[in-house]
């Protein structure tokens, strides 16, 4: 009785039905369990967390050292950068723009390193639909590989002040 | 319509159940559905993510 | 009554009970500060039912407050409709969440511990004084977190990621209702240990009781980690601290804010246990298994908080996956073994009764016209269904790179805190205003409705949610058109069809939620009183 005080000899072990039950259940709870590890060795997509302390400041002076190296144009105002194959490319969050653009090829890798200089942002390739955080004094880098040419954008999905929903940037993938 | 009783009524007839019967096949069966909901729901979202920009 | 030594020849347990109504051991109640309830025959403690009855009356109309934020964040997201400005879309987010997540269902869990801690084990009360403090810091703190948002002064959304800064009153708000809670807790704790004490009850305490106690553990864990992450988050405010770090506010913060949902459950499954008995007569079938599963809650779902930063810098992969594998895990096989005790519970009592055809004869006999069992029975199938497989799902290290901070987030807890808990408490509540507040409700056929119509609201709204998520629409977004914006990103039509339901499913949701108000409003205030008599069957 779910509501009075039970008999005195209750702890008893399952039985029937309920026994096997959770029998089912744990073994569930082991594949979920081992899905994970799996994952991480076998799978091509890893949210490892690698990230350095950064103060936002020298970022940003990363960025521009960045961007003056490797610009190959400039769209709407904002610098267009290809950053060369299996490289580092840098990408930043502000309020309310991803800058710069990036130009990537298709199969390689790059070490995308991404903050924020001021509030949290969500970085969110769309339409791919891959999200990560992106927290001011943290350099967290993505170690990405484009698996398919065409033209990407990111949008914010952290809130980050009343234009939040206007911050949006670009990604170029070239065969 | 006479109030009472049912609330009193289930409770008193609950009380009066012996220990020891738990024979509960259809329950069986709707947890047999939500674990094969479970699956299928959580394996095509591997197959989503196999599908995305390679990452680490 | 007096207070007094055990009759053991009583023997109150289960087995050797008969058909009358269960005498209990004697209760500590002071003289003149009880009745016997006419419907169930439990003691109820006066001052208990007066503190019980101003948590729910204002839980409800924390619960109304939140209800109108949310038809207006529906209609907003609904891209056909569009209804806010920008500046109010995150105002009234930031009211939303904090009203709904946080106001309604603490004020109503205080009002379950009064009750579970009381009447369940034939106790007083431990402490007016108390009850009136922690009451008083509450309702303070709510009231001031909800004058600050409507202010304007802080849009800083219900999480208030650092360094985003609201203004000082909104942390304070939230530090007295954190304070107040825990002080309902504690008056929770003592009155569990006077009873033990006093000897009101004998040997184990009910299981109801039980939950409770698993619920009101993980609440004070859950508060402490508000305490650590708001305290200097308002001295920062104040100007007074340095600026706290963004990885480290998250870390502690989900402690409160995913572990608070866990109080829910808890709560939400102590309240399914309760309603399958008194609509059912349901009994647990092994108390052993259901008590084990609700050590596993307090044991090892605290870490489900890490779900929250699962794609986060500062935390590697091994932390991300070892802190949502082995004790997530537990926690969800807990889930899973109450998603099969319950229901099992209530088939067993209504095989008993003779409906025994086929493998769902009891189902389909089940008293489904009675509101307390039809919110129970569409919040479980809600909860394990939809809140239970993509809560899982989108806390599995990779697969939350495809969903965090899509509307999929948003899509799972509506379920499970809407859908589960609050869907819950309706149920109870159908039987806590004709128990505890001796009234009845009017407009009965209404009131067989509602559950019904707000389930299916929630249903159709956490699937568009869900399913827009899975398209990139992201959560606490005012604009999916991206109007001004230097790259406008266009979502595939699927995504709008998606959001179309959300809103849909929202304002059928809204109804079933106003017609819940209404209906117990009417009923609190003008309802027939039942006293000296049984409350009229459902």
């Amino acid at each position: 009785m779910s509501i009075y005080s039970p008999a005195q000899d209750w702890f008893k072990a399952p039985s029937g039905g309920e026994r096997a039950w959770i029998g089912l259940a744990l073994l569930w709870c082991v594949v979920l369990t081992l899905a994970m590890p799996y994952w991480h060795f076998k799978g091509k997509q890893n949210s490892t967390g690698e990230s350095y302390a950064v103060e936002p400041m020298k970022f940003m002076e990363r960025v521009d050292r960045f961007v003056q190296t490797n610009k190959v144009g400039e769209e709407m105002g904002t610098a267009v950068v290809e950053p060369s194959p299996g490289g580092d490319a840098y990408l930043q969050a502000q309020m309310w723009r991803w800058s710069p653009i990036l130009k990537l090829r298709k199969g390689q890798t790059y070490r995308l390193h991404i903050s924020s200089l001021d509030l949290q942002h969500g970085f969110s390739l769309q339409p791919v639909n891959m999200n990560f955080q992106v927290l001011p004094g943290y350099d967290h880098v993505l170690t990405v590989t484009p698996t398919e040419a065409g033209e990407y954008h990111i949008i914010c999905n952290e809130y980050c002040g009343i234009g939040h929903h206007t911050m949006t940037g670009k990604i170029i993938v070239d065969e | 319509m006479s109030p009472e009783k049912p609330v009193a009524d289930v409770i008193r007839s609950e009380h009066a159940r012996e220990e020891g019967d738990h024979h509960a096949p259809g329950t069986f069966v709707l947890v047999l559905v939500l674990l094969f909901t479970f699956a299928v729901y959580y394996f095509a979202n591997w197959k989503a993510l196999a599908d995305v920009w390679q990452v680490r | 009554m007096t207070t007094g030594t055990i009759d053991i020849g009583l023997a109150p347990g289960d087995a050797s009970r008969g058909a009358a109504a269960p005498q209990k051991p004697a209760g500590n109640h002071p003289a003149g500060a009880l009745r016997t309830c006419d419907t169930t025959g439990l003691p109820v403690c006066l001052v208990a039912q007066q503190f019980i009855k101003l948590h729910a009356v204002v839980a409800v109309v924390f619960l109304l407050v939140g209800g109108i934020a949310a038809i207006l964040l529906a209609l907003t997201r609904w891209p056909a409709v569009h209804l806010l400005p920008a500046e109010w879309y995150y105002r009234i987010l930031t009211l939303h969440g904090l009203n709904m997540l946080i106001f309604w269902i603490l004020f109503f869990e205080v009002a379950i511990l009064y009750f579970a801690s009381t009447s369940l084990l034939n106790s007083r009360l431990a402490s007016k004084g108390v009850a009136w403090a922690g009451f008083a810091l509450m309702l303070v703190g709510a009231l001031m977190v909800d004058v600050t948002i409507l202010q304007g002064k802080a849009d800083v959304l219900m999480t208030s990621y650092v360094p985003l800064r609201g203004d000082p009153l909104f942390y304070l708000g939230i530090i007295l209702v954190a304070v107040g809670t825990l002080t309902g807790v504690f008056n929770f704790f003592a009155t569990l240990w006077i009873a033990k004490r006093d000897r009101t009850y004998e040997g184990s305490m009910p299981l109801v009781t039980f939950g409770a106690l698993a619920a009101g553990i993980i609440a004070t864990v859950t508060l402490l980690h508000g305490a650590i992450v708001a305290i200097p988050t308002f001295l920062w405010s104040l100007d007074l601290m340095h600026q706290p770090d963004a990885a480290w506010y998250r870390l502690v913060w989900w402690g409160l804010g995913h572990q608070s949902q866990q109080v829910n459950v808890t709560a939400m499954v102590s309240v399914w246990y309760f309603l399958a008995t008194i609509t059912t007569g349901a009994k647990p079938l092994n108390q052993a298994v259901c008590r084990g599963a609700f050590v596993l809650y307090i044991l090892f779902i605290n870490l489900a908080s890490a779900h929250h930063l699962l794609v986060d810098p500062g935390v590697n992969a091994g932390w991300k996956i070892w802190n949502t594998s082995y004790a997530m895990y537990l926690a969800v096989l807990a889930s899973m073994i109450h998603g099969f005790t319950v229901p099992a519970s209530v088939e067993v009592a209504m095989r008993k009764k003779g409906f025994t055809k086929g493998l769902f004869g009891w189902l389909a006999a089940a008293p489904w016209k009675n509101p307390g069992f039809s919110a129970f029975f569409l919040s479980l199938a809600i909860f394990g269904f939809i809140g239970g497989i993509t809560g899982v799902t989108l806390g599995t290290e990779q697969i939350n790179i495809i969903a965090h901070n899509t509307l999929r987030i948003p899509g799972h807890f509506h379920a499970t805190v809407v859908g589960g808990t609050t869907l819950a408490f309706m149920g109870l509540t159908y039987y806590v205003v004709p128990l505890i507040f001796q009234r009845e409700y009017r407009a009965r056929a209404v009131a067989r409705l509602q559950p019904y119509i707000f389930a299916a609201g929630i249903v159709l709204m956490s699937m568009g949610m869900s399913f827009a998520g899975s398209y990139g629409v992201p959560r606490r977004h005012w604009d999916i058109e991206f109007t001004g914006a230097q790259f406008s990103h266009g979502f595939d039509p699927g995504a709008h069809v998606m959001l179309g339901l959300l809103g849909l499913g929202g304002t059928l949701a809204f109804v079933g939620l106003l017609t819940f108000i209404l209906l117990t409003v009417t009923a609190v205030f003008f309802g027939p009183s039942n006293k000296g008599r049984a409350m009229t069957a459902w």
